[in-house]
């Protein structure tokens, strides 16, 4: 456990360039330095490693580097999402202060690979001790000629810098975080053209999560098989579940994927005494909740999950118990995505108001027996006519939440109170 | 064009260009896709999903305004998946829609309206209470009723992208996402009004026309607007027997889909109580309501009596005059056996058009690299023209300056050289000689003294370095006294950098007025009638205070007591009955059929949209009736269209002359007199809601420093009757007044 | 407006972005500004920014409204931000947000009477191991307890 991105966390001052270095950091830098890493070795190792996307898609990292238009003239740019904003997610944050430096060897790696000579890393604006550490070791990076132009005389150049939100989850959003970098208000953009082509500034970008960043000095030191073979086939490598809510003892964890949930519930201590399982959302809010008897036979992998009619998402593992309502959960869920609708969308914008309220109305005893039906309608014309998988990610725990939980609605309605007893 | 692809739309192959927008292809089909926020001149926002479509092979619906067509793509517009989407966007667009379609100003011509008829389900299931928005107002010509705002951001993006001023923006996020201005400062482009024409629904609406009528009581009326160059096409829109409105008719190749403010409000001019309703005559010092055949009797009388030789005659008139106005007007004038004839009213030096031509067409302009502007503010002179150009510093192309003064343009100035009028000669003498010697061609006598510096030089760089550079030479020449010395240097470096040219010193329908020749072959020109012994004058819409330079001097010497002045006019005016002999009332804007030529010297006609106010009568008949009671030959018209035909039968008279560059006498100080765009001719003067923007409003008279110290200026001080304003922007040597007052003086 | 002191923070920043860029500078502009004026911006310092930035004024009022972390009235001296997003929920946030208000006697969105604190329910914020939890400057206080809190707003001066 704990053995790539969050390796750190049990040292003495595990954020300093000199535990980094102690762990074996940087020795792909420095090999790429000195000219003994290509490019296309890099590529070939990732797409081995089977390393896909930490930041929700899961889409193939070595794959997303590979459309970056390495040869074409001009600047280009490679950013870290650090803008960790879902629900019920918190693994990025403990890299940033524990592991910073993978961060920027991963990052300055991709600007290798890809050719790009500039870094940001978008650090949510709420994360300021993070950011502080984060600022020393670029420091550090830096003082130890790491960073800069013609870095050890090896003609590569790569400048980092961290750039820093002001609260908005969506900005977390790929292209949204782009419009957020350029100094605008964080609205999505439309696709294609996609960031490779037309990214920050209007150039090609790369954007990866922190821990996809974190996990590339790793993989390259260690090698694509060595990462590809502590998970399942289809979900290469280790992955950090934030495991929260009615747990004993909520934590990060970083595990091989296909550990059976069963025993990342036990590593987190399991439920409190005398309750019982209820239901996981095992991806971070905006996944669909899983029932307890489903949950209890998956294993954290894509598809193990998806299978379990959910997604592997963030890696935020929200555990609730017999306590929990399900109607007020899923309100507050609502809430969030009305809250942060960055409002272009018709569908969005209006829904996640539409959906917020309704709940809110049955929740203040004012439900109707008409409701379901309309929440279940909202959601679906919401789903896949946005701009951004907000919106679905708005609609999908709703969906999730009415079919799993339906009597745990209808008693509401009916009663004007929870079902569960300590509780509304 | 080049259409090299096939896509199929509901089963129809269909041809566009690689990268062409669905919505773009289907629009040329005529496959109608329902949208809001896209609209064919503006970035694409794909923001209303208004427009999703279901293309083969993708799990979700795409809109169509976003989606790139490529070969072989299947789309189907209108098949349950895509109606299901788009059924989906209509009913969230309309839960926070008021439903107050009948006292909405945009009912009847609601794009939301119209989609929802076909969309909407008629029970809302939505109960929660609607949206209301607070209005920050934004100024006096658009209406807003922000509760009604369905985040299109068309307005949005219209400002930032071709009003070229950022002023509204879409703050907030989420549900309350709100379409506002900063503070309700008002809107400050000269192109505001567009934004009600590209606003889906009634959030944004025409101040001026607020509850006037409803859109389908109104007649349309195709016709020209006549403030500018341009001549942009309009629609006038009527309700018994008044224009109640104006919007844009689409033109691509005149004014794209676009109007300025002055063409879409300056109607409200018409309506003013100020119109001279009745034929008026001064008996005796008195004013006398007349009938027309008397006052007819009374105009050719003392015509007849004051003019016993032709030479005693003079006629001017306004050069917002209609072709067919000036043409007569001239035939009539040169019928009496007069040469005595000018609509150049605001120059010190009748400098001749034909000292520069215009050989650039108005979609060309898009296209250059380059543009030098001389004398001009050009983005309130000539909007549109402007527009255009601001079009092609979008694609990269820069403009450089030579003015009096740093104006505040829509699109960054790369290189601005201030230069009071007395200057302008050197300057641009400065400017020819380094482009010469670029080239290395042999320097003309005149420009061997000649000193340049580094601003010269960077100006003739960017002019030579363009491949397709233009030159544009403003309104403020024509207060110069060397103003053909001017206009001489300019045709001289546009051939010297093989620039093409733009002379928009000739402003209003002045294109026509050249055509028929509308000033003396040998006669005597504007200043001059106004300061000989003519006796007997013809005046037509004009306006001494406002439309003369030597307004004083004008006014005493039509005040003379051995000088009969025939006035037609179409606005009251102090001064006007303090001269004038008899006011016949003719037909103004919108009230007489006519032509317009542009500065692409195309002639645009129009009939008129309502029947002229009162008595008044269009102009064209006046001058006739009066030709005949004065048995002139060749007038025998029964209608307007005739005259335009014989006018435009005459070749367009341009045999290029040579004004010789010499040293003239100037003043130490000069005074650039420019009146705000919206008091440019009479109508716009009297239009009331124009007059009370930021762009109406402006009056002050700038001037730096050192001059205000040599003038004895401070800041506040009245400088004929203008506000001083002491600032760094103005040109040493120059007092830059920008007002919508009077003229109170006599300007180089 | 704007201090040499602000200005010389915002430099740092503007020089991370390409030149012309300049923009990119403009939350923690804001940010910035805001810290100095007590915890909120007006439309002077909006207007500032925008000026200092090259910006359109509209462009950096949109910014400002669009982010959580921008506040349009005055605050409180602290601004006590508390989670009350699904995991926090989750383990008695609500309950500890309503604890805070009645020993403050603050409501959410509120000042305190003596304008020391102010608090705002929000949104996750990314800290959902240690719920529930708040922040109060920069810093995050983590697995808050009744008795946590009060040791918390004993140290607030
Ligand atoms: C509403 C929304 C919020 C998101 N928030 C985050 C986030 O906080 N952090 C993150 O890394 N990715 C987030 N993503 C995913 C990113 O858009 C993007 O897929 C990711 O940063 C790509 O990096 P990866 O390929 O390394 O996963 C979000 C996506 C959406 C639609
Ligand atoms: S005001 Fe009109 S144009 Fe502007 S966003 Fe709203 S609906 Fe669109
Ligand atoms: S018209 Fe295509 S999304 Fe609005």
């Amino acid at each position: 456990m704990n053995n790539i991105c969050l390796k750190s966390i049990d040292k003495d001052n595990p954020s300093s360039l000199a535990t980094y270095e102690t762990m074996g950091g940087y020795k792909v830098w420095r090999k790429i330095l000195n000219g003994e890493l290509s490019p296309e070795k890099i590529l070939e190792e990732l797409k081995i490693a089977g390393l896909r996307g930490r930041g929700g898609a899961g889409f193939p990292t070595g794959l997303k580097w590979s459309f970056m238009p390495r040869n074409q003239e001009g600047q280009k740019y490679v950013v870290c999402n650090s803008d960790e904003g879902e629900p019920g997610t918190c693994h990025d944050r403990d890299i940033l202060r524990f592991n910073p430096h993978s961060v920027i060897e991963g990052m300055a790696i991709a600007g290798y690979v890809m050719n790009a000579t500039v870094g940001y890393n978008y650090i949510r604006g709420e994360f300021m001790e993070p950011y502080y550490r984060c600022e020393e070791a670029l420091k550090e990076a830096y003082d130890a000629g790491l960073l800069g132009t013609n870095i050890k005389g090896s003609k590569v150049c790569f400048d980092l810098y961290s750039h820093l939100g002001a609260g908005a989850y969506i900005c977390g959003e790929e292209t949204a975080l782009l419009e957020s970098l350029e100094g605008k208000k964080g609205q999505p953009r439309f696709k294609p053209p996609f960031p490779a082509n037309v990214g920050l500034y209007g150039k090609p970008t790369t954007i990866n999560n922190t821990e996809s960043f974190a996990s590339v000095p790793e993989i390259l030191s260690r090698g694509g098989q060595w990462f590809a073979d502590l998970g399942v086939p289809n979900s290469g490598g280790t992955k950090c579940f934030s495991v929260t809510g009615n747990v004993k003892n909520p934590s990060n964890f970083e595990i091989p994927m296909g550990t059976p949930f069963s025993d990342l519930l036990k590593l987190a201590g399991g439920l409190r005494k005398g309750r019982t399982l209820k239901g996981v959302i095992p991806g971070g809010s905006s996944t669909p909740v899983i029932p307890a008897a489903k949950a209890m036979k998956m294993t954290m992998d894509y598809d193990s999950i998806e299978k379990a009619g959910s997604m592997l998402g963030a890696g935020s593992v929200i555990v609730m118990d017999d306590t929990t309502c399900m109607v007020k959960a899923l309100t507050r869920l609502a809430h969030f995505y009305y809250d942060e609708s960055c409002g272009q969308c018709t569908p969005c914008r209006e829904g996640t108001g539409w959906m917020y309220r309704v709940l809110k109305r049955i929740m203040d005893g004012q439900g109707k027996s008409e409701d379901l039906e309309l929440l279940l309608s909202v959601q679906d014309k919401m789903l896949g006519n946005t701009i951004c998988a907000l919106a679905d990610g708005a609609a999908m725990p709703v969906e999730s939440f009415i079919r799993h939980f339906r009597e745990e609605f209808e008693y509401y309605i009916k009663h004007g109170k929870s079902m569960v007893e300590n509780d509304g | 064009m080049m259409v090299d692809i096939e896509i199929e739309i509901d089963g129809k192959v269909v041809h566009g260009y690689p990268g062409e927008s669905l919505i773009s292809i289907a629009d040329r089909q005529g496959i109608d896709i329902p949208r809001f926020c896209y609209h064919k001149k503006l970035s694409v926002a794909a923001n209303c999903r208004m427009c999703l479509v279901d293309i083969e092979g993708n799990p979700t619906p795409q809109p169509a305004c976003s989606t790139l067509s490529s070969a072989g793509m299947k789309v189907h517009t209108n098949n349950e998946k895509a109606k299901t989407a788009q059924k989906a966007v209509m009913e969230f667009l309309l839960i926070n829609h008021p439903l107050d379609c009948p006292i909405c100003d945009q009912g009847g011509e609601c794009e939301l309206q119209d989609v929802a008829m076909e969309y909407g389900s008629d029970i809302s299931r939505f109960t929660e209470g609607k949206r209301i928005v607070d209005d920050k107002g934004i100024g006096a010509l658009i209406q807003t009723d922000m509760t009604r705002c369905i985040h299109c951001t068309r307005c949005v993006r219209f400002g930032a992208e071709v009003a070229g001023i950022v002023e509204m923006g879409a703050t907030g996020r989420g549900e309350d996402l709100k379409i506002e201005p900063f503070l309700s400062e008002g809107i400050q482009s000269e192109l505001s009004g567009n934004m009600i024409d590209v606003c889906p629904v009634g959030a944004l609406t025409s101040k001026p026309f607020r509850y006037e009528v409803r859109s389908w009581q109104m007649n349309s009326i195709q016709t020209i607007a006549r403030h500018d160059l341009v001549g942009s096409n309009i629609f006038t829109q009527t309700h018994k027997n008044k224009v109640k409105r104006v919007v844009a008719r689409d033109n691509e190749s005149i004014n794209e889909t676009w109007i300025s403010d002055r063409d879409r409000f300056s109607y409200q001019g018409l309506n003013s109580e100020n119109r001279v309703l009745i034929p008026k005559i001064k008996v005796k010092g008195e004013w006398k309501d007349a009938s027309w055949s008397d006052a007819l009797d009374f105009a050719t009388n003392g015509i007849k009596k004051n003019a016993k030789e032709g030479s005693q005659f003079g006629t001017l008139a306004s050069k917002n005059a209609t072709l067919e106005e000036l043409f007569l007007l001239q035939k009539f004038t040169r019928g009496l056996g007069s040469d005595n004839l000018d609509y150049r009213l605001d120059t010190s030096n009748p400098f001749n058009a034909k000292v520069l031509e215009s050989n650039i067409s108005l979609t060309e302009l898009e296209t250059i690299d380059h543009a030098l502007i001389v004398n001009s503010y050009l983005r309130l002179e000539q909007p549109m023209i402007n527009h255009r150009i601001r079009k092609a510093t979008l694609n990269g192309a820069s403009v450089s300056t030579i003015n009096a003064k740093a104006f505040n343009f829509n699109y960054r100035i790369s290189q601005s050289v201030l230069t009071s009028p007395q200057n302008t000669v050197a300057t641009l003498s400065g400017v020819l000689k380094a482009l010469l010697d670029k080239s290395s061609q042999t320097l003309p006598g005149y420009l061997n003294s000649v000193t340049i510096d580094q601003t010269h030089i960077d100006i003739a760089n960017a002019l030579s370095n363009a491949k397709h550079p233009v030159v544009v030479l403003g309104e403020h020449v024509n207060g110069n006294k060397c103003s053909d010395q001017v206009a001489q240097l300019v045709a001289n470096i546009a051939k010297a950098s093989e620039a093409k040219t733009l002379n928009a010193s000739l402003t209003g329908n002045a294109h026509s007025a050249e055509r028929v020749n509308f000033k003396p072959d040998n006669g005597k020109n504007a200043l001059q009638i106004l300061s000989s012994d003519l006796t007997a004058f013809i005046l037509f819409d004009i306006y001494p205070n406002f439309d003369c330079i030597e307004s004083k001097n004008a006014i005493e010497h039509l005040s003379r007591d051995d000088a009969f002045v025939v006035v037609m006019n179409s606005f009251d005016d102090e001064s006007v009955l303090s001269f004038a002999n008899v006011i016949l009332p003719i037909a103004s804007f919108y009230e007489t059929s006519g032509t317009h030529i542009n500065v692409d010297n195309i002639a645009q006609s129009y009939s008129a949209s309502v029947k002229s106010a009162g008595e008044s009568k269009p102009g064209w008949k006046v001058i006739k009736v009066l030709a005949d009671l004065l048995n002139l030959e060749g007038f025998d018209f029964t209608d307007s269209s005739q005259i335009a035909d014989e006018a435009l039968s005459l070749s367009p008279s341009f045999s290029e002359i040579e004004v010789p560059i010499s040293n003239s006498e100037m003043p130490n100080v000069a005074t650039v007199w420019q009146y705000t765009p919206y008091a440019s001719d009479v109508v716009v003067r009297h239009a009331s809601s124009l007059q009370q923007t930021r762009i109406g409003q402006m009056s002050e008279a700038s001037v730096c420093k050192a001059t205000a110290k040599l003038l004895k200026l401070s800041e506040g001080d009245l400088y004929n009757g203008i506000p001083v304003n002491i600032n760094e922007s103005v040109a040493e040597g120059c007092v830059f007044v920008h007002t919508h007052l009077p003229r109170q003086l006599g300007v180089i | 407006m704007i201090s040499d002191q602000a200005k010389k923070e915002i430099d740092i920043w503007v020089a991370k972005y390409p030149e012309g860029r300049q923009s990119s500078a403009v939350m923690q502009a804001l940010t910035i500004v805001q810290k100095e004026n007590g915890g909120s911006l007006t439309n002077e310092l909006k207007q500032a920014v925008a000026d200092y930035l090259e910006m359109p004024t509209i462009s950096v009022e949109e910014v400002a409204t669009f982010y959580e972390n921008y506040n349009h009235k005055p605050v409180g001296k602290h601004v006590i931000r508390f989670c009350h997003n699904i995991s926090c929920m989750l383990n008695g946030s609500d309950e500890l947000i309503s604890y805070l208000e009645e020993k403050l006697d603050v409501k959410t969105g509120e000042i305190s009477k003596d304008r020391l604190v102010s608090v705002k329910r929000v949104e996750c914020l990314g800290a959902c191991v240690g719920a529930p939890m708040c922040q109060i400057g920069d810093q995050y206080y983590e697995n808050l307890t009744k008795k946590r809190i009060d040791e918390i707003l004993d140290g607030l001066k």
